[in-house]
């Protein structure tokens, strides 16, 4: 049996390596994401697919089973390193933890581009990410200027000490500095999770009786605070962060106020499209760092589109995309 | 051997046992902890929020109530939490498909119930470990639900289903209701119905329970398709609550359940506890939360606070334990 697999993987092996060096196409992109269970990685992973497809590459998603895990990651980087794909493009679960992850296949000198979140170290190509920082400060600007400058505001936050909610906080924070008029309420923790941002804003409501503006660090959470304001026929204008398409339904409905888009889907297309150029000798841009979106009811239409029928930027845009 | 001379070897509990003296020094601690934010916070004995701390307390409770039995049987079911986000996300796919919410929560209980008949089936025919059995099933569960899900998220379902986890009869929010029922059922089945305290017997001394004739393996089925099928039914109770499922809902739940049931007195070790005990150790659970959010404590001390509870609390079980043995 094994000798049989072997005759019929020989001719497709020399197929593969004959078009590799006909064409100059056909690599292997690895694209490591955080989890199956945001749906921010989800349209990583698809820009990622749709960008190889269109440059005759191909893309192998490596997620851990286990969400965030560490150590699922770091033996994922073992197995990848042994596989040896034409390039790696990667998240790290943790921006600190992943650095030996990353020195790995700095040693087997395999290109490798980060994005969204920055690795605190190890050699890449390039990023391609966004900033939480501004993410959180344009979204909560947007909510104060909605609010005239004032009002009671709550901010539930997401996983403590995670890179991307100290990040976001700190954005919102430095917003209501700005608006002398409003007042910060509370800031509870909600760990990223619908049911437990529920709860805080259904126990929040108890002790304030006037809640102005919800300031959420991510959207299951907005949505969850959202369904505690509706259970006790209170309004109160909600922001959250992602972008996600349950996010912009609740725009379109006017439930949710407005959500914080950086853009997962040209960041996996950009790193993809980063590495894939430099397999090809092409010049890469080290370093993308994308605006974000405030995604409101006046501009929601372009994300109001299924995954797979959007379009990845271009190179050309690329440079123009970039905050920097 | 016949029900009679069962019943003469296992009278029933009376209610001034070990398990009474132990429940009445739970509810002395929520008393104390409500007497303490009663004194901090004027919003605390408001009658929205003692409504809002039972229905909290009460998606913990269906969860940790099952549990209880299997706990009860010195066994562990580690899968519960994975077993409702997967419950909801394909219950919530068949009101989508179907528009038929009855149709659907049927589904969530038959899914909830089937992977706990799974596990007990792991536990009794293939004598796996329960701690063993059900952690795997939590990964298999996982597996099935980030696949089925593939990082979406469901939303939106009728106003009448919603009604089931957020709405409100005679003042009294609809899972409270869910959880006196569920309360009464659990604390008749394990006191004063011979399953029960077969249940119990098993927990104390497997092999005595054997000898005298239980039907063990059957008993433990029972036990882990129940808490199987609570888990389907908190399943149906988020997803009506907060309108959506996603796969990473499970993680959230389990712990929180397990540790209802043992700061509800009942022991790891089997044969020792109430349902009612496990109401008591989830509304322990929510009022710490609901306190520290109503007295707005830092979110750095939040977790730090839970967990201290959590040991404070069993580490006073074994310590009252031993001296009313």
């Amino acid at each position: 049996m094994k000798r049989k697999l072997g005759y019929m993987a020989l001719p497709l092996l020399m197929a593969a390596a004959f078009t590799t060096q006909a064409h100059a196409d056909g690599e292997t992109i690895a694209v490591f994401t955080k989890n199956q269970t945001n749906p921010f990685f989800q349209t990583v992973r698809v820009g990622a697919d749709n960008m190889a497809k269109s440059l005759n590459a191909k893309t192998l998603q490596y997620i851990p089973t286990k969400p965030d895990s560490i150590p699922e990651q770091l033996s994922q980087i073992e197995d990848v390193v042994v596989k040896k794909p034409s390039a790696i493009v990667f998240t790290p679960v943790d921006y600190k933890a992943m650095v030996p992850g990353v020195e790995k296949i700095n040693e087997a000198k395999i290109p490798v581009i980060n994005i969204t979140d920055r690795s605190a170290g190890g050699k890449f190509l390039s990023f391609v990410g966004a900033d939480d920082y501004s993410l959180g400060l344009e979204t909560a600007r947007f909510l104060l200027k909605t609010l005239g400058g004032k009002g009671n505001i709550v901010i539930i936050e997401g996983v403590k000490g995670s890179l991307t909610n100290v990040d976001r906080v700190r954005g919102f924070n430095d917003a209501l500095k700005e608006a002398p008029g409003a007042k910060l309420l509370a800031s509870q923790p909600g760990n990223y999770q619908r049911l437990q941002a529920l709860q805080v804003m259904e126990n929040l409501m108890q002790s304030n009786s006037q809640i102005d503006g919800v300031l959420a660090a991510n959207d299951a959470m907005a949505v969850g605070a959202i369904e505690a304001l509706d259970g006790a026929n209170r309004k109160a204008q909600v922001i959250g962060i992602n972008g996600t398409k349950e996010a912009i339904d609740a725009i379109k409905s006017g439930k949710l106020l407005a959500s914080g888009d950086y853009n997962g889907f040209a960041q996996g297309c950009l790193g993809t499209m980063m590495a894939i150029r430099s397999l090809r000798s092409q010049p890469v841009i080290s370093e993308i760092v994308l605006k974000p979106t405030v995604i409101t009811k006046d501009n929601y239409q372009p994300f109001d589109v299924p995954l797979e029928q959007r379009t990845c930027p271009t190179f050309e845009d690329a440079g123009k995309l970039s905050a920097k | 051997m016949t029900d009679i001379t069962k019943e003469a070897m296992m009278p029933p509990r009376s209610f001034l046992s070990q398990d009474a003296i132990q429940v009445f020094y739970r509810l002395l601690a929520a008393f104390l902890i409500c007497a303490v934010l009663a004194v901090l916070s004027d919003s605390f004995l408001s009658l929205g929020n003692i409504l809002n701390v039972l229905r909290q307390a009460s998606l913990t409770f269906f969860i940790a109530s099952g549990l209880t039995l299997v706990v009860l049987t010195a066994g562990l079911d580690l899968s519960v939490g994975a077993n409702v986000a997967l419950s909801a996300c394909i219950a919530g796919t068949v009101i989508h498909k179907t528009g038929s919410p009855a149709l659907g929560i049927l589904t969530g209980l038959a899914c909830g119930g089937v992977v706990g008949l799974l596990n007990g089936v792991m536990v009794t025919a293939l004598r796996i470990p329960s701690f063993i059995a059900t952690y795997g099933m939590l990964w298999v569960l996982n597996g099935l639900t980030y696949w089925y899900m593939a990082g979406e998220t469901l939303h939106g379902f009728p106003a009448g289903f919603r009604q089931i986890g957020s709405g409100y009869l005679f003042g009294l929010p609809i899972p409270v209701y869910l959880l006196l029922v569920f309360l009464g059922i659990g604390t008749f089945f394990a006191q004063r119905t011979i399953w029960g305290q077969e249940i119990y017997a098993i927990g104390a001394n497997p092999v005595a329970a054997r000898l005298s004739g239980i039907p063990v393996a059957r008993r433990l089925l029972l036990v882990y398709a129940v808490s199987g099928t609570m888990a389907g039914l908190a399943s149906i109770i988020f997803l009506s609550r907060l309108n959506s499922a996603e796969a990473d809902i499970g993680e959230s739940l389990t712990l929180p359940a397990i540790a209802a049931v043992l700061i509800g007195g009942t022991s790891l070790f089997g044969g020792v506890g109430t349902v009612f005990g496990t109401f008591i150790g989830a509304l322990i659970l929510t009022l710490v939360l609901n306190g520290m959010n109503l007295l707005s404590v830092s979110a750095n001390w939040q977790p730090l606070v839970t967990g201290v509870i959590v040991i404070l609390a069993v580490w006073l079980d074994m310590k009252t334990r031993r001296r009313t043995q």
